[in-house]
């Protein structure tokens, strides 16, 4: 259980402040909609609920991670977003084609929910019409991913964050400061089991300390691309996803991205009681004083 | 036999060692016919295909490389590997023209992707999830018979120099210091 020097930024989207010093926010947690296969747009609502209903229990933010493979999805995506979710409940956009970023964004700034936004995310493939699109239909918030192909140790995902690791023009931050966006979340890039997938959880103090960002990771990717989990150990393989997560908390992370919606009622109880852990000691031994909305609050 | 092969891992499974053909699966439930030398499905543009690359070339015996199915939207992972073999890569080790997000050749040497090229021949059938024209494909190519490239070439993987010593005292990473009860703090120097 850390405290840092540093100090440590909290960006508010939508109401929710993701960051701090551990032990003074809760852990934000995002879950994955239309994590696989077509959209089925009644079950994720249900599960959406189910989520939102987790967080009111627990006392963390939950905050839907929507996932749009296909140009023909924006639309009905968007819409879905702008009816399912409570009013000014913020939500991130997780979308790996640039073309399709492009126009969701688009359609974003036309609905006017760009403020509720957090874009999922600017790495090192970002494309020249990408970084135009987001100079234009500016996000409230953005994630990024410090994807080091050539070196997948904190050192490494700093490189990118740095000076794009010359694989790019520039860094990362730099490329955020260009868009002009201020409310950034460091994602530590977890990879595959035998990709150094460890360094996503040790580069979360690293960074924390170096730059005061808010700093988590999806390190439920590297449970996901576990063919031995899945091979032998197929019973506890939800278990083990869901577990997973308590590694960036206990590093000293702010968020954690934590795969499909239906690991949900597993993650929350896991994670809030990582927090009442931290909370507890960090306030005896640090001082820091849990916010409000703290699951530790909930015990009191 | 085909434990001297394949030395990167991955998620692929061994058929006949001194078969001529490789098969790579993008979103495509099919299993090749066993006179195959390996097949294995492919996700990412960057690190699979650096194993893909790396894994069949150790194996002299492949001189076709099929790949087959829908590539992964976004990733574009098949695209981006038959790119590799046709362009290579750039000055900043990005594939030439590859339409995948992150096309990023980072641990390979150049002599591992020209040996790459030389040996390999694409069979691309991407889009292509009709299993009987996989089949003939297979079983046309490997009517072929075409020779061993010769000698097994093992790619070594670059690896970031990170030098340790024994007296080494770092906690976690050596850009922090963590201080008696979890205070964390930038190290000097």
């Amino acid at each position: 259980m850390f405290s840092f020097t540093k100090k440590q930024e909290v960006f508010d989207i939508s109401g929710i402040k993701i960051g701090g010093q551990p032990g003074e926010y809760p852990t934000v947690l995002l879950g994955g909609v239309f994590f696989k296969g077509e959209p089925n747009f009644k079950r994720e609502k249900e599960n959406i609920q189910n989520m939102l209903g987790l967080s009111k229990k627990t006392g963390n933010p939950a905050i839907p991670d929507f996932f749009i493979r296909k140009k023909e999805y924006v639309e009905e995506i968007v819409d879905f977003i702008e009816q399912v979710l409570p009013k000014k409940h913020p939500f991130s956009i997780d979308i790996i084609e640039p073309s399709v970023k492009i126009e969701t964004l688009e359609y974003l700034d036309k609905k006017h929910l760009l403020k509720r936004t957090i874009y999922n995310s600017i790495h090192i493939g970002i494309t020249k019409e990408e970084l135009e699109a987001l100079k234009r239909y500016k996000p409230e918030m953005a994630i990024l991913v410090a994807f080091n192909p050539k070196d997948k140790s904190p050192d490494g995902k700093i490189e990118v964050l740095e000076n794009g690791a010359h694989l790019i023009d520039k860094g990362l931050l730099a490329t955020a400061e260009e868009i002009g966006i201020k409310k950034i979340l460091i994602d530590t890039a977890s990879l595959a089991p035998g990709e150094n997938s460890g360094a996503s959880i040790a580069a979360i103090p690293v960074i924390k300390e170096e730059y005061g960002f808010p700093t988590g990771c999806a390190i439920h990717n590297v449970v996901e691309k576990s063919k031995w989990l899945n091979n032998y150990f197929e019973s506890a393989r939800k278990t083990v996803d869901a577990s997973s997560n308590m590694d960036i908390v206990l590093f000293g992370g702010d968020y954690a991205i934590y795969g499909p919606l239906e690991n949900a009622d597993l993650v929350f109880p896991m994670i809030a009681w990582q927090d009442i852990l931290i909370s507890e000691y960090t306030e005896n031994y640090f001082g820091v004083k849990p916010a409000e909305n703290h699951p530790r609050r909930k015990f009191f | 036999m085909e434990n001297e092969y394949y030395p990167w891992g991955g998620e692929f499974t061994v058929c006949k060692p001194n078969g001529c053909i490789a098969v790579v699966l993008l979103q495509i439930d099919y299993i090749p016919p066993a006179n195959v030398a390996i097949f294995g499905p492919l996700k990412t543009e960057n690190i699979g295909v650096e194993k893909i690359v790396a894994n069949v070339i150790s194996n002299p015996h492949i001189r076709y490389l099929l790949v087959c199915g829908d590539d992964i939207r976004g990733h574009r992972s098949g695209s981006s590997l038959v790119a590799l073999h046709r362009y290579g890569i750039d000055k900043q080790h990005k594939i030439i023209d590859a339409p995948g997000a992150i096309p990023y050749i980072e641990n390979l040497k150049t002599e591992a992707l020209e040996r790459f090229q030389a040996q390999i021949e694409i069979i691309d059938l991407i889009g292509v999830k009709d299993k009987k024209t996989i089949d003939n494909a297979i079983k046309e190519y490997n009517m072929r018979s075409p020779p061993s490239y010769g000698e097994s070439y093992i790619a070594i993987r670059i690896k970031p120099d990170v030098p340790t010593k024994l007296d080494d005292k770092r906690a976690l990473h050596s850009k922090i210091v963590v201080h008696y009860m979890g205070k964390i703090e930038k190290r000097e120097g």
